[in-house]
């Protein structure tokens, strides 16, 4: 059981950001799950499995699992009893109590967690185990005590990597309570100590079997010392951003991605840190290819796009996902619909996709605009078209508007409205002459909604052409 | 049937349900009190809000102090009209004593214990509290110490070995149980001194005291090993070291509770209760709940949760669910 306990690494806000597992692996994971049958393996199993749900975003999912992982700890508490094997049994209960914490039942992880310490006080993984289960349950003054007495423990005995594995859960807890500077000194210690000579053999092995899957819950030292280092050089790198110490902060998240170049928290941290567009759309991408869902990194990326609408390809998943957002960033909310909804064909368990469809479904209702719409009424109009009522329809049909407009391109085919893009359904010809690089005063119908080029806008019944004055 | 398939039926009954929600009980002059989620109540009597997850329970001749470890909350109340004072309490708060009308609460991970406005600073991981002469002792699992408590200071400390599961005090003894040792230690009270060890079973968890501690006759301890399924009955005397010394100590009684790899409850009892001549014990796995003597056992109830039952006066109380259930001895 002992490198199970590295489930202590996992911290659920770098866990829902980590790298997207994609169904061939999750796959994979089902099927090694399949084929074991001990007790740690089959634990292990679920509880990754679960984390991996969580971290795309499917928490139906992530919750079947970890209730699996529950009934697998239940059994072997009572099996386990019957055999009077009282080390497994309060082992058993504390993961019990794990997967509970997991499952969000915090007085149900309680009773386990000291029942379990009633056992094995003694040991240092039971308390990483409950200081673990605390910080998941955003207890973490509780999560700080029973991390404080895995260190304590630990430090009487002479391996490193467990020490280490218990600074680094005590560090997370003091983060989440907020006394940084502990913290920090901590990541620091464990940091420079995983990157010493202490720890060659490990290293040269890493480097031998060329380990880089991060795992909330590893087994083996060298999986372990991975997703040690990786957690702790990111967790410390966040502290120096924090703190306005960038240079700091970006060489520590440079280090985790020459561990790791898909790492999602790394590379969104780096596209916030990025010295300028080009850099920051860069590490965005990359971003986006190693998890599109992750609801932190798409909540950054669609602040980042208040000030800024890049051109996205979408031509993988983590590009559409991204076009969808500046979609709905620019308020074309009828195109990232579409968008979502393509995605949600080939994800349809998936939260964030869910949690964007239903922000791109405004349904308060929609007004027809005043006969001299202002850019907001177009926006609006154009984004809500398929709500419409039959009436409102009809109502819109028959009513003229008439707007200041600005033609593109060298015929009077489409343009603006105040930013909102508009077409005819083919090129006219007005009477009379104008400057089709002039603004233009033009009445006329509003008959739906379409594309022009690559963005939603509104089809247009020209009526009238003037010069603006 | 092959053993094996029997052994699986088995562990499928027992797997049913120990109910994992907290309920608390304890008897009081007035009668069993019982907090569940948000509820506090004097059976047959008054009822009031109570805290959101009650984790431990204490009460006095007047009193009734129900703590929620989770949320740092503790809801006191007069037990004779029910009249209830809420307050928050230092970090995680696991267990409390009256000492009169005066109440004291031990909040582990802030490592105080908690009077009014006071906090006494204890050593790490302060697991059990106690009462003896109006003086409250605290024993701290990491590093062992046993701190008295007298007018809101540590007057006295003594470290013994860490890590015990239960702390127990009678007459000027204080009795430890180290399942991993398979051992009991004892301090005086009176010295603060280490008085002495014996090996116990094969992991002793929780001790009661089941009689004897008169001037005549030696305490006898009841000690709950669920390893080997037993109740281990041993007559002890207030200095175990003494006892030894002069072979008086007779050994230990075994009493082969549940000994039987064919018993119908063969995973063991892990804590063990007393009040007078009735005793009980409970297993945690299962949620089983036993009455025994020093002859024989019989299973009261199934699915007990935690912590909810208490002995009465006259018998044992414990929560079935939705009531109350009592049975007399």
């Amino acid at each position: 059981m002992r490198r199970l306990l590295v489930s202590l690494l996992l911290a659920l806000p770098l866990a829902a950001q980590s790298r997207l597992a994609s169904d061939f692996e999750i796959a994979q994971m089902e099927k090694q799950l399949a084929n074991s049958r001990d007790f740690e393996s089959q634990l292990s199993g679920r509880l990754n499995l679960g984390d991996v749900r969580a971290a795309r975003n499917e928490l139906s999912l992530a919750r079947a699992e970890y209730a699996r992982a529950f009934d697998l700890a239940e059994r072997e508490r009572v099996a386990a009893r019957v055999q009077s094997s009282m080390t497994r049994y309060a082992n058993a209960t504390s993961y019990a109590a794990l997967a509970q914490a997991k499952l969000g039942r915090d007085a149900k992880a309680f009773t386990l967690l000291e029942e379990a310490a009633r056992y094995v006080s003694d040991d240092a993984e039971a308390w990483n185990l409950y200081a673990s289960a605390m910080r998941i349950l955003r207890h973490p003054r509780k999560a700080i005590s029973a991390a404080r007495n895995a260190v304590a423990i630990a430090a009487r005995a002479e391996d490193r990597l467990d020490l280490a594995v218990y600074q680094h859960a005590l560090a997370t807890a003091l983060i989440e309570a907020e006394e940084l500077q502990e913290a920090e000194t901590l990541l620091v210690t464990v940091t420079e100590s995983l990157r010493s000579k202490g720890f060659e053999s490990l290293q040269r092995e890493v480097a031998r079997a060329e380990s880089f899957e991060i795992y909330s819950s590893a087994r083996g030292d060298v999986a372990a010392y991975v997703s040690l280092l990786n957690r702790a050089q990111l967790r410390l790198a966040s502290l120096y951003e924090r703190r306005g110490a960038t240079d700091h902060a970006r060489s520590e998240y440079e280090r985790v991605l020459a561990g790791r170049s898909d790492d999602v928290v790394a590379l969104n941290a780096l596209a916030r840190l990025a010295r300028n567009d080009a850099e920051r759309e860069r590490y965005y991408a990359e971003a986006f290819e190693a998890n599109p869902f992750s609801p932190a990194l798409v909540r950054e990326y669609q602040r980042q796009l208040r000030d800024r609408a890049p051109n996205v390809d979408a031509s993988t998943t983590g590009g559409a996902m991204r076009k969808a957002l500046v979609q709905l960033a620019r308020g074309e909310t009828r195109a990232a619909r579409a968008s979502l909804d393509a995605l949600l064909t080939r994800f349809p368990e998936n939260e964030t996709l869910r949690m964007l469809r239903r922000e791109a479904e405004n349904t308060a209702p929609i007004a027809i605009p005043s006969s001299t719409p202002t850019a907001a009424e177009l926006r609006t109009l154009l984004a809500e078209f398929e709500r419409l009522t039959p009436e409102q329809r009809i109502a819109l049909e028959q009513a003229t508007y008439s707007s200041v407009v600005q033609f593109s391109g060298d015929t009077f085919e489409s343009g603006a409205i105040e930013g909102v893009p508009f077409r005819f359904s083919s090129a006219v010809q007005f009477q009379g002459t104008f400057d089709i690089a002039r603004p233009l005063r033009l009445t006329y119908r509003i008959l739906g909604a379409t594309r022009s080029g690559d963005r939603d806008a509104l089809l247009l019944e020209p009526i009238r052409l003037e010069a603006t004055p | 049937m092959s053993a094996c398939v029997r052994l699986k039926r088995t562990l499928a009954a027992m797997f049913i349900a120990v109910p994992l929600s907290a309920q608390l009980l304890t008897s009081t002059e007035r009668g069993v009190v019982v907090a569940t989620a948000n509820q506090l109540r004097l059976n047959n009597g008054w009822s009031a809000d109570g805290v959101e997850n009650p984790t431990a329970i204490a009460s006095s001749e007047t009193q009734v102090a129900v703590l929620d470890a989770l949320n740092n909350e503790a809801v006191i109340a007069d037990l004779g009209s029910g009249r209830t004072t809420r307050i928050d309490t230092a970090e995680t708060p696991i267990a409390a004593a009256f000492v009169g009308r005066e109440l004291y609460i031990l909040a582990r991970d802030a490592r105080v214990l908690q009077h009014g406005s006071t906090r006494i600073p204890l050593s790490a991981d302060p697991a059990f509290l106690r009462t003896h002469n109006r003086r409250l002792y605290v024993y701290s699992r990491a590093t062992g110490t046993i701190e008295e408590i007298e007018h809101d200071r540590v007057t006295r400390r003594l470290t013994l070995q860490p890590f015990a599961s239960d702390f127990e005090i009678s007459g000027s003894t204080a009795y430890l149980t180290y399942p991993r040792e398979a051992r009991i230690r004892t301090a005086d009270l009176g010295t603060m001194k280490s008085s002495g060890e014996l090996a116990v079973g094969a992991v002793p968890v929780d001790l009661a005291f089941a009689g004897g501690g008169t001037a005549l006759t030696a305490r006898i301890l009841a000690v709950a090993d669920p390893s080997a399924k037993r109740v281990w009955l041993a007559e002890a005397t207030q200095s175990m070291t003494e006892a030894v010394a002069r072979g008086v100590l007779r050994g230990f009684l075994g009493l082969g509770l549940f000994g039987n790899r064919a018993s119908q409850f063969p995973t063991g009892v892990d804590r063990v209760e007393t009040r007078g001549k009735h005793w009980i014990a409970y297993d945690s796995s299962t949620g089983t709940l036993y009455r025994f003597t020093s002859k024989s056992s019989s299973v009261i109830a199934k699915g007990v949760a935690p912590g909810a039952y208490a002995l009465t006066g006259d018998g044992v109380a414990w929560w079935s669910g939705t009531s109350v259930a009592e049975t007399r001895f």
